[in-house]
């Protein structure tokens, strides 16, 4: 009895529309499943957005440890670069004080160990390249014998003092000459 | 307007049939909505809700002619359906004729409705409204003649409670369509060649009689009152008597009064009646068709 339909004469609506067509249900359903693919979309770009911005800042941290690396290693060079130069500009300084090492080698020894050497200038007249202006202090009991070591010294070089000045101050004395080198 | 139109389409409403879309069984058509069935007849009025499932819920009767029920049931009726639409069920000023070599198709159904002169040729009446049945197996049709000004009014009156007829139809008409499409489809003993069907609606008889697998015979009648049973068994008995002894006699009714029933069956259990009744069996009829 599935397939009976039961009569109907009631008077008919005239502004009754045509019910649409079946097949037309692909319609809503394409629209339901764009708004279901969108979701899905916008919800995977969310997550990637979300991932990037973690891949983003993980990155920065990493550059940022990088540049602070760098600039570490920056540094350090710069001051092995710094301590070179000083150690050129020794190096040449001593290239050019290889006349005088002498002279300084033998006021070191001249000198008795307690004896204290306060300041040893050597100095090139600009002039005379030949003479040395010799500024010293000597500090101790027995400075006087050691100013006389000194000289004598200086003397087994081949210089003599020229117009030495001596100031005696308790146990000090500072002694001031230009050493001329003697002809040989 | 438009907007309402999207709306209806994406909620798939504008695919679903309409309320008043005769060519879909009820059930289809308030698949999830409330809907109520009415059945008129001459002097009482009988009424059965359907929930959104499609089962029978609470009803009423109540005696009076239509126009006096309708202002005083109106609003009950209202609460008991979505967007105001009822089934109608016109139980009286009817006329059930048989008829031969009636138009069939597809199409006949729809046609008879818009243009009844089409179907029926020279016994089309200007002032009826018409339904057809027909036998599964001969030219023989049963036409439902219904008074179309008494459907008109009936329409008008609901339409003064706010309430619009999904369908209009006849209780006793649909049974009998019922019961003779039940009755050829039985698998188990098929069709008798002879038998007598009595059909009974709320105050409203029918009786076809079918010889040598032909109808030869129906009658009905409509608002019988209270000495209803004597008026039917004086309708029943000279159509039992024309067909052979022993030929079968199928009972069907409403369902709903119980009374009418038990006392007609007295009688007619004496000539080997079987009732085919169900409980509720004209509203499960229109609320499933």
């Amino acid at each position: 009895m599935t397939d009976y339909l039961c009569h109907d004469f009631k008077t008919p609506r005239t502004d009754a529309a045509r019910r649409l067509p079946s097949t037309f249900r692909f319609i809503p359903i394409i629209f339901y499943v764009a708004i279901v693919g969108s979701a899905y979309m916008m919800t995977m770009d969310y997550f990637a957005f979300q991932k990037a911005k973690r891949q983003k800042m993980e990155a920065d941290e990493r550059k940022s440890r990088i540049e602070g690396e760098r600039d570490s290693l920056n540094s350090e060079f710069a001051e092995l670069e710094a301590e070179s130069k000083k150690a050129e500009a020794v190096a040449q300084w001593m290239e050019g004080a290889r006349n005088i090492q002498p002279i300084v080698v033998k006021l070191a020894r001249a000198v008795a160990a307690e004896t204290r050497l306060g300041t040893l200038s050597l100095e090139r007249d600009e002039d005379v390249a030949a003479n040395i202006a010799l500024s010293l202090k000597v500090s101790g009991t027995n400075a006087t014998t050691e100013v006389i070591n000194i000289e004598n010294a200086l003397g087994q070089l081949q210089y003599r003092s020229l117009s030495p000045q001596q100031t005696k101050t308790e146990d000090d004395i500072e002694y001031r000459s230009t050493l001329v080198r003697s002809a040989q | 307007m438009l907007l309402d139109e999207i709306k209806s389409v994406l909620s798939f409403a504008a695919f679903k049939p309409d309320a008043d879309d005769s060519a879909v069984p009820w059930r289809q058509r308030f698949d999830g909505r409330k809907s109520v069935l009415l059945n008129v007849s001459r002097s009482q009025t009988s009424w059965r809700g359907m929930n959104k499932k499609g089962k029978l819920e609470d009803g009423g009767v109540m005696d009076g002619e239509f126009a006096d029920v309708t202002p005083q049931r109106g609003e009950e009726w209202r609460g008991m359906t979505e967007s105001g639409w009822c089934g109608l069920s016109v139980n009286h000023r009817f006329i059930i004729s048989l008829e031969n070599n009636l138009m069939r198709g597809d199409n006949c159904v729809s046609l008879l409705r818009t243009n009844p002169r089409a179907v029926l040729g020279p016994k089309y009446d200007r002032g009826k409204r018409y339904a057809v049945c027909h036998h599964p197996e001969t030219t023989a049709s049963l036409l439902l003649a219904v008074e179309e000004s008494m459907v008109k009014v009936t329409e008008d009156l609901l339409k003064t409670v706010q309430l619009r007829p999904a369908r209009v139809c006849c209780g006793l008409f649909a049974l009998l369509e019922h019961a003779v499409l039940s009755i050829s489809r039985a698998v188990d003993t098929g069709t008798p060649p002879n038998f007598i069907l009595i059909v009974a609606c709320e105050g409203s008889i029918g009786v076809l009689v079918q010889q040598d697998g032909q109808w030869k015979d129906i009658r009905c009648r409509s608002g019988l009152g209270p000495e209803a049973v004597e008026t039917s068994l004086q309708i029943i008995s000279p159509l039992i008597a024309k067909v052979p002894q022993g030929s079968p006699v199928y009972f069907v009714s409403d369902g709903n009064d119980g009374k009418f029933r038990s006392e007609i069956m007295v009688h007619l259990e004496r000539v080997g009646a079987v009732d085919l009744t169900q409980d509720d069996l004209l509203w499960t009829i229109l609320g499933e068709h």
